[in-house]
C-alpha cells in the first residue's frame, strides 16, 4: 500500500497506521500491520491485545473473525482485481452477521466505479492507488445511483413502496 | 404489465447519466477498456467481430406497442433497419455506434426500457413463459415474480461481479415453456397442498461447453421466501464459484463438484439467517406487482367459433397458420398467436424496423396492446379473439411475418454465429437458412410434424444446441469449419441433453446430413403421432448412425 491513499467520505486521511506487511514491506514504529487471517488469530489466541488489523483474502472464510471482533480496529478486504466480488460478499457478512462496526476497507485494486457498489456493502475506507479514482474522490465526484432495489448493510431509507427498495442517506 | 413508477424512472436516469459519463471517460482514454468492459457489459455493450453491439432488455419477454416502436426507430436511427431476437427474450442491435449508446439508453428510458445486466458477470435478463398470463394450463402467472427478481437484482452492489454470468428462469404452469432446467436458477411456480403459492427450485442447470440439467434444491419454497432464499444461493456462488477458469465459473460446476447435498447445506445454512429479514416479501407488496399483470378485459367474442371454421374452410394456408401457430387461450373465444419470425430461407430472430412498427400497430388493434417475445426467437401475440384471427392473419402475411411453422423443422434456434460474434467458431445463420430452404414446403413440414433443431456457431451453446431435438454445433477444425450434430435434446419438463451422433459434417453436406436423419425418422415412427423426439427415445441412435454413416463405424469428431 506504498502509493495508496485513504479515503473516507469524510475525506482523505493522513497519516493512516495500517500497513500489509509483505516481503519488499515491513511497518515502522508507528505503524501497525493488517494481519493475515491465520496469524491474526494466532495473536489474539495468545496476548490480550486489542487495537487489531486483519487482512480478508478473497478465499478466507470471514465468519472465523467472530470471537475477535471486539479487538479489532479494522478488517481490510482485498479485491485482488477489480472483478473478483467476493469481498463485496465479505463486507456485507461483516455488517450484517457479525454485526462488526469499526472500520472495513476495500485494499487492491480500488476502481472509481466499484466505490458506490462498496460503500454500499458497508465499507467505509477505501485504500486507492488508481488516478483516476484519485481525481474523481480529489473532485467529490461519486458515479453512484441515489435510489436503490435492495437493501444492504449500508443503512439506507425505505423508499418507493416496496419494501426491497432504499433511498441514499446523505 | 409493469409500469414504472416514479422510483424506476429515477433509477434508470441515474444509470444512462452513469453510463454517458462512463462512455466518455473511455472515448477520452482516461477509462481503460478493461475496466470499461464490465460495466460497458453491465449496460448491454458488446465489442463484436465488425462493430459494437447492444443488447436491450426485454424483461421476460413483455412489451407494449409503444415499446416496440421505439425499438424500431432504435433500429432506423441508429443501426441498418433491423434488429435480432435473442434466445433470452431480448433484442440485439448489431451495429450501433459507442458514442451513440448513451442516447439510445436515454431514448429507451423515455418508454420504460434499459439494457441493463443483459451481459456480464452478474444476475442476467430474468426470463418466463412467454404465455404467461394467458396459457390454459397456468397455476398463476410468472411475471411478478420475474418482475420482483429484476428489480431486486439491478445494480445489486454484492452480486455485481459474480464468477460468471447468472441467468434465472421462472415458468408458472407443469409444461416448462421456459426452459427452467437449463438455468443458473429455475423457478417453478407451483401451490402446495394448503394452496399456497409457492416454488420448487432449481440450480445449477446450463449449457456451453459444460451441458448439465439443473439439480432440485427445494421442492416447495414459499413466495415470501423468493429474494432471501435466492440471496442465500447468490452469496454461497459469489463466496465459493471457481473464478480460475472462466469455463468452471458458472454455479453448475459448483453444484456439480460439490455436490448438490453439500451446496444444499451451505445454501440452507445462509437462507436460515437471512429468512425473515428486510428480505422477507409482503403480501401486500407481490400483489400490488402482481396487479400489473392483470390480465386484460377480454370480452366475450363467441362469434369466432363460426368464423374460423368457416375461413379455414375457405382459405388452406390460413387454416395451416391456425392449427400450427395458434394455440388454446384460457379463455374459449381467444387464442395464442405466435409470429414466427423465422421465414422459409431467412435469418431466424431478425425482424425490419418495418415489420416491428407493423407488429406494434397489430398488436394494439388486435391484441390488447400485449407482446412477448420467445426464447425460441419468435414474437407472441398472447391475447387474440378467434374472431380476429383472419384479418390479423392477411396483415401479418403482408409483412412476410405469417409463416405456418411454429414448432416445426423449420422453426430453427440459431445464435449469430461467425457472421457476427467474436467467440464463434462456425457460421450459424447460412445452415439455418439452407436447412429451412430445404425443408419450406408446407407439406413436407407437417409430415415431419415437430422437430426442434438448434444451431450453435462455438461451444457457448447460445444457439442451445444441447437441448434441440437435432442439435448442431459448429467447430473449427484445421481451419474448415465443421459440424456435429446431437440428437435428442430438450428444454421442456422432461430435459435432456442431445448425445453427440457421430463425426461432424462439412458445411456442404450438414443439410444432406439433417435429411437423412428425418428421412430415418419417417421410416421408423411407430405412427405419425409419434413426435421425432419420441421415436428417438424410443428407438435410440443406433438407426440414426447407420443411416448416417454406413457400416463405418461412427467416431466423433
Amino acid at each position: 500500500m506504498t502509493d495508496a491513499r485513504i479515503w473516507r467520505e469524510t475525506g482523505f486521511v493522513e497519516n493512516d497506521p495500517w500497513v500489509i506487511e509483505t516481503d519488499e514491506v515491513t511497518g515502522s514504529e508507528e505503524q501497525k500491520a493488517l494481519l493475515p487471517l491465520a496469524d491474526l488469530i494466532e495473536k489474539a489466541e495468545s496476548s490480550n491485545d486489542v487495537g487489531l488489523g486483519v487482512l480478508i483474502k478473497p478465499g478466507d472464510d470471514v465468519r472465523k473473525l467472530e470471537p475477535y471482533l471486539y479487538r479489532l480496529d479494522i478488517v481490510a478486504v482485498e479485491f485482488p482485481a477489480f472483478n473478483d466480488g467476493r469481498a463485496f460478499s465479505h463486507a456485507s457478512l461483516l455488517r450484517e452477521r457479525l454485526a462488526f462496526r469499526n472500520e472495513i476497507r476495500a485494499v487492491g485494486d480500488v476502481l472509481i466505479d466499484q466505490i458506490p457498489l462498496m460503500l454500499r456493502c458497508g465499507i467505509d475506507s477505501f485504500a486507492v492507488k488508481n488516478a483516476t479514482a484519485l481525481k474523481r474522490l480529489e473532485q467529490g465526484r461519486l458515479p453512484g445511483i441515489s435510489v436503490h432495489y435492495q437493501p444492504t448493510a449500508r443503512p439506507a431509507e425505505k423508499s418507493g413502496g416496496y419494501s426491497w427498495r432504499r433511498r441514499a442517506t446523505a | 404489465m409493469y409500469r414504472y413508477d416514479e422510483f424506476d424512472h429515477a433509477f434508470v436516469q441515474g444509470r444512462v447519466e452513469q453510463f454517458r459519463d462512463q462512455v466518455a471517460r473511455r472515448l477520452s482514454g482516461e477509462l481503460a477498456e478493461d475496466a470499461f468492459k464490465p460495466l460497458r457489459l453491465m449496460n448491454g455493450v458488446y465489442l463484436q467481430l465488425h462493430a459494437y453491439m447492444l443488447r436491450v432488455a426485454i424483461p421476460y419477454g413483455t412489451l407494449n406497442s409503444r415499446q416496440m416502436r421505439m425499438l424500431a426507430h432504435i433500429a432506423r436511427k441508429y443501426d441498418r433497419g433491423y434488429g435480432h431476437f435473442t434466445t433470452r427474450q431480448n433484442i440485439q442491435y448489431n451495429w450501433p455506434k459507442l458514442s451513440d449508446t448513451p442516447d439510445i439508453l436515454a431514448e429507451l428510458a423515455t418508454v420504460e426500457m434499459h439494457a441493463l445486466q443483459t451481459s456480464g458477470n452478474c444476475i442476467r435478463n430474468v426470463t418466463a413463459d412467454h404465455f404467461a398470463g394467458a396459457a390454459a394450463d397456468e397455476v398463476a402467472d410468472p411475471r411478478p415474480y420475474a418482475e420482483i427478481l429484476r428489480q431486486w437484482s439491478s445494480v445489486h452492489p454484492e452480486f455485481s461481479f459474480l464468477p460468471r454470468k447468472f441467468k434465472i428462469a421462472v415458468t408458472g404452469a407443469e409444461r416448462d415453456r421456459a426452459a427452467i432446467q437449463v438455468h443458473d436458477i429455475g423457478l417453478h411456480l407451483k401451490k402446495n397442498e394448503a394452496g399456497e403459492l409457492g416454488f420448487a427450485v432449481y440450480v445449477g442447470g446450463g449449457q456451453g461447453r459444460t451441458p448439465l440439467i439443473a439439480k432440485k434444491i427445494r421442492d416447495f419454497l414459499p413466495e415470501e421466501d423468493l429474494l432471501s432464499y435466492t440471496t442465500a444461493i447468490m452469496r454461497v456462488y459469489n463466496l465459493h464459484g471457481r473464478r480460475d477458469n472462466k469455463y468452471k465459473a458458472r454455479i453448475k460446476i459448483l453444484v456439480h463438484e460439490t455436490g448438490i447435498e453439500e451446496l444444499s447445506r451451505q445454501v440452507e445454512e445462509e437462507f436460515a439467517h437471512l429468512q425473515g429479514s428486510e428480505l422477507k416479501l409482503p403480501e401486500a407488496d407481490v400483489a400490488a406487482i402482481a396487479a400489473y399483470f392483470a390480465p386484460p378485459a377480454l370480452p366475450e367474442r363467441s362469434e369466432g367459433w363460426a368464423q374460423l371454421a368457416s375461413w379455414k374452410k375457405q382459405d388452406e394456408a390460413f387454416a395451416r397458420w391456425v392449427s400450427q401457430n395458434v394455440q388454446p387461450h384460457k379463455h374459449p373465444d381467444y387464442g395464442m398467436v405466435t409470429i414466427s419470425l423465422k421465414p422459409i430461407g431467412g435469418i431466424p430472430g431478425d425482424a425490419s424496423h418495418e415489420q416491428m412498427d407493423a407488429l406494434a400497430d397489430l398488436a394494439e388493434e388486435f391484441a390488447h396492446d400485449e407482446i412477448r417475445i420467445s426464447h425460441e426467437q419468435n414474437v407472441i401475440f398472447p391475447h387474440v379473439a378467434l374472431a380476429d384471427l383472419e384479418p390479423l392473419y392477411r396483415a401479418l402475411a403482408a409483412q412476410n411475418l405469417a409463416t405456418a411453422n411454429a414448432g416445426l423443422i423449420t422453426d430453427i434456434i440459431a445464435c449469430p454465429g461467425l457472421d457476427y460474434c467474436a467467440l464463434a467458431n462456425a457460421r450459424s445463420i447460412p445452415v439455418a437458412q439452407e436447412i429451412s430452404t430445404r425443408f419450406g414446403s408446407p407439406e413436407r413440414q407437417a409430415e415431419i410434424g415437430e422437430l426442434k433443431i438448434k444451431i450453435s456457431g462455438c461451444i457457448n451453446a447460445c444457439g442451445h444446441h444441447h437441448v434441440g431435438h437435432i442439435g448442431l454445433l459448429g467447430v473449427e477444425k484445421k481451419g474448415a469449419e465443421l459440424y456435429q450434430i446431437t440428437l435428442g435434446g430438450s428444454a421442456d419438463e422432461h430435459t435432456s441433453v442431445g448425445e453427440i451422433i457421430g463425426r461432424g459434417f462439412e458445411p456442404s453436406k450438414v443439410t444432406d446430413a439433417i435429411e437423412t436423419i428425418v428421412n430415418t425418422y419417417l421410416g421408423l415412427r411407430a405412427s405419425r403421432e409419434e413426435t421425432f423426439l419420441e421415436a428417438y427415445r424410443r428407438a435410440g441412435p443406433q438407426p440414426f448412425k447407420e443411416a448416417l454413416y454406413g457400416d463405418a463405424k461412427a467416431e466423433a469428431a
